[in-house]
């Protein structure tokens, strides 16, 4: 199985871009090169990846590591402090795990092969969202694509080498912060899983993968869509899900290079998730020049958006960008609706839910929210696990539920690939040569070990969502300039 | 819970002398040219300690000194151990010995009571005085959180450092305090190590920098990665390199600060980053940083010690296991060149080290494979022409 350098989805969307990507300085995005970041680029199937890991305590398999040039893809125009050629350019190189773990042999005896599973399954009370939690719906539905990965592995033999299941370890992460870590240290240490999915919630996530470093296990999350998850390189660390990053990306582009627009506010959740889900919105908009006119914070659960409307409306935005839950994202709707506010709202994908409809009601028609995937995707697999997930749960998979299915199904295949070595699991995860083929499409890693996919715009017409492309709704990009900012000429176009 | 300490032996102890043939030692090789600073002091002469020789796990996450007791207490990730200097035997104690939890990732000794203060990996806090652990927890105490990873006394407080906040016991008083985003400048409140000394606290939060608390004017001090961003390092001697920092050390009045991204120090005035591609550190990815003074700081990398040892000349030290012969090796770095390479029969036990502790001329060094003891005989600080160099330490390169 050969790695396909040729597939980078991002090549279709630089085929729209207006401001021309940069003659003479495209790269290729994704390149592997040697182990010590030079010579010729190199590729291995999983086979050799497999005879390389085989090493002792001492050695350091001589994987390619991969190299990106462009990180996140970001366009030019919107790199922070773009007349600067910076001193250093973190998450273009991938890290490696230098220890002794891979070394460490299979136990003999196994009853089941344990994956633990870290979400918001339980209502609690959780200081990081200030008050009651509020992302169980966003938990379960992971779970419940979770637990049909593991029961359609099961079905299949389980772990293969050995003929035993798999098995979920099933913990709640909500609560005080802080409490995953507890929940992180006692799967690894009592439980004895071989990797972990999760969780949601920026803050809690964060706390994990601290954990997770330290005792070495893999850690992949299907939810948290903080870009700074994966920005701490810790070589541990997964993501299956496009992040915030790459949603604002989208939306910066569809509301500045598409809309045109020039005053833009925004209205987002007080919470970890608002602070950091609008961040490069609100830093793009700078940068292009248009300058966010005003943001405004509200707290999780709130119904009365008076005082933050009053100053947007104040203001006189041209559009408005919403970042929160999506019951509070309704509400936030039917408000601005209400005063007879007629510009364009757009929102992050927690809008795309039967709650935001059911509340929104006819002011969510034309509603435009950043997606991580494709829902409309004609694929056999995306089908078979549609039908698989509501034979078995009796509803439809939402996003939540399908990017879990896919993480779930990168860890066991990871497990079945790699063996029982948490560092096997981790190199064979890291280092697969080609993308994840999973339900919400293919998931090819960045050198960050994050998912470079393409994202969407989901658009609410005439009564269901419609999932956009940028090519579909022909929208531009910045100039992406596939080289290192410390080896260009110049820092940035501007 | 009183427990009782399991003495094993300490077996075939293997001290390495470095005296191997090839070392570049003649004057004409290594003495200063004009305006040469010259040339520090390398350790060459190396023990390891591991499992085989009592340890009771190989994964060690924290040492500390104990000059009064002449012995060093490790924690590793399953059970406390301690080193009798003079006996070379190691006591050990696991969860069925009365340590409240098997991972032990901080340790500090009270200078003033002798008490031993562990920080747990998920278990809390626990304090082993007079044969007994004391077991302070979420549930019991005034600690934020079970995930402690850093511990450090200063007076009569316990400083500790944890994934949820910062907690200060005053063991006088028995009062604790908590520090979290509500009552100090942390923008994200997972603490990951703690320095204190002459009369200063500092905290390396992952996620808000480093913060400084003065303990006579209970007031907070910030450092933050000046350019705000996560994925550049704008200016390499503009602050703190990163804001997600992994260690903080203290002394001298100068701060050496570890992160993922790279290392820096700051002497009160200036800020220095320190960083992979000048080549002297070995790696960016620094998962502690112990100074020595204001000269000298070991930050502990997953590829190697990559050991400051004059931070005027920019001098390097970095020691490294060769792993297919298992020999030591060291490089003088000056200015990202290689000025010497010794090898020796053994160094550092793995490559990935998790901490290091200075025990006079000694260091201690710890390591996801296996415990380590650089031997100073003759130790000097920072540089030496080689006319003045101690002879026969076995140390000069």
């Amino acid at each position: 199985m050969k790695r396909t350098l040729e597939y980078r989805p991002w090549r279709q969307i630089g085929c729209l871009t207006v401001a021309c990507v940069v003659s003479g300085l495209i790269g290729i995005a994704g390149d592997t090169a040697t182990h010590d970041g030079s010579g010729p680029q190199q590729t291995l199937s999983v086979a050799e990846i497999l005879k390389l890991i085989d090493v002792d305590a001492y050695h350091v398999p001589p994987l390619p590591l991969m190299t990106n040039k462009n990180y996140a893809r970001s366009a030019a125009d919107v790199e922070p402090f773009g007349a600067v050629k910076p001193f250093k350019e973190h998450f273009l190189a991938q890290m490696e795990y230098t220890g002794p773990g891979r070394a460490i042999p299979e136990p003999e005896h196994v009853d089941t092969v344990k994956i633990g599973f870290l979400g918001p399954i339980m209502p609690t009370v959780s200081v990081a969202t200030g008050g009651k939690s509020h992302e169980e719906n966003l938990g379960i539905a992971m779970l419940r694509g979770c637990r049909l990965a593991i029961e359609e592995a099961n079905a299949k033999g389980g772990y293969l080498k050995r003929r035993v299941p798999f098995e979920l370890v099933v913990r709640n992460d909500n609560g005080l912060w802080g409490a995953s870590g507890n929940e992180i240290i006692d799967m690894a240490y009592k439980e004895h899983v071989w990797a972990i999915l999760g969780t949601i919630d920026g803050a809690n996530t964060h706390i994990a993968i601290r954990v997770a470093l330290k005792a070495e296990l893999p850690m992949l999350t299907a939810g948290d869509l903080d870009p700074t998850y994966i920005e701490t390189n810790i070589p541990w660390v997964f993501r299956c899900i496009g992040d915030d990053r790459q949603q604002n990306y989208i939306l910066v582009d569809y509301l500045f290079r598409k809309l045109n627009c020039h005053r833009v506010a925004i209205l987002r959740s007080s919470n970890r998730y608002g602070r950091f889900g609008v961040r490069e919105i609100r830093d793009s908009a700078r940068r292009l020049g248009r300058p966010i006119v005003v943001e405004m914070a509200h707290k999780v659960g709130s119904r009365d958006f008076t005082m933050q409307l009053d100053r947007i409306q104040a203001a006189d935005p041209d559009a408005i960008v919403y970042w929160g839950d999506g019951e509070d994202a309704a509400h936030a709707l039917n408000q601005i609706r209400a005063r007879g506010m007629k510009q364009p709202v757009v929102f992050c994908d927690r809008a795309v839910s039967d709650e935001f409809l059911k509340i929104a009601g006819p002011n969510a028609e034309g509603v435009v929210c950043g997606y991580p995937w494709n829902p409309d995707r004609k694929d056999p697999k995306l089908d078979a696990f549609r039908e698989a997930f509501k034979k078995r749960w009796g509803v439809e998979p939402d996003t939540y539920a399908s990017h879990a299915y896919d993480g779930m199904n990168m860890l066991i295949w990871a497990i079945q690939t790699a063996g029982l070595n948490r560092a096997k699991i981790r190199d064979v995860l890291a280092h697969r040569p080609d993308p994840f083929p999973g339900v919400t499409g293919d998931i090819p890693l960045s050198a960050a070990l994050d998912d470079a996919g393409e994202v969407f715009l989901a658009r609410y017409e005439n009564g269901r969502w419609k999932y956009y492309s940028r090519e579909d709704m022909g929208i531009p990009s910045g100039p992406v300039i596939e080289r290192p900012r410390v080896e260009r000429e110049q820092a940035s176009i501007r | 819970m009183p427990t009782k300490p399991k003495l094993l032996p300490v077996q075939a102890l293997l001290v390495a002398f470095t005296a191997l043939p090839a070392l570049p030692l003649s004057a004409a090789d290594s003495a200063p040219t004009d305006g040469e600073p010259g040339l520090p002091y390398v350790y060459t002469k190396w023990e390891q300690i591991t499992t085989k020789d009592g340890l009771p796990n190989d994964h060690i996450f924290a040492i500390k000194a104990d000059p009064t007791r002449d012995c060093v207490w490790i924690g590793t990730e399953d059970g406390l151990a301690c080193y009798n200097k003079k006996t070379r035997k190691i006591s050990s104690w696991k969860e069925k010995d009365g340590l409240p939890w098997r991972v032990v990732s901080g340790i500090d000794v009270d200078p003033k009571t002798g008490d031993v203060w562990l920080a747990l990996f998920g278990g809390g806090l626990a304090r082993f005085s007079a044969g007994r652990f004391d077991h302070y927890h979420q549930l019991n105490s005034g600690l934020v959180n079970d995930v402690v990873y850093g511990v450090a006394v200063i007076g009569d407080e316990v400083w500790c450092a944890t994934t949820a906040g910062a907690s200060r016991y005053n063991v006088v008083k028995d009062k604790w305090n908590i520090y979290t985003e509500q009552n100090a400048p942390m923008e994200e409140i997972w603490n990951y190590g703690v320095s204190a000394r002459d009369g200063k606290v500092f905290l390396s939060v992952w996620g808000s920098g480093i913060l400084e608390f003065d303990l006579a004017t209970e007031r907070w001090k910030h450092y933050l990665d000046p350019d705000g961003e996560m994925e550049i390092e704008l200016y390499r001697d503009d602050g703190v390199v990163h804001v997600i920092t992994t260690g903080v050390s203290y002394v001298d009045k100068t701060l050496w600060v570890s992160t993922y991204f790279g290392a820096c120090r700051y002497d009160g005035r200036n800020w220095r980053g320190f960083f992979a591609q000048e080549g002297g550190t070995p790696s960016d990815f620094n998962n502690a940083a112990r100074g020595r003074s204001a000269h000298e700081c070991w930050y502990c990398t997953d590829k190697g010690i990559g050991a400051i040892v004059d931070f005027e000349t920019d001098t390097w030290v970095v020691y490294t296991m060769d792993p297919d012969t298992h020999e030591g090796i060291a490089e003088v770095r000056r200015a990202g060149k290689i000025l010497k390479t010794l090898r020796f029969k053994q160094g550092v036990p793995h490559n990935y080290v998790l901490w290091a502790e200075f025990d006079g001329n000694d260091v201690w060094v710890g390591t996801s494979k296996g415990l380590a003891r650089a031997i100073g005989e003759g130790y000097y600080p920072r540089l030496r022409p080689l006319d003045t160099q101690t002879a026969g330490s076995g140390s000069r390169p």
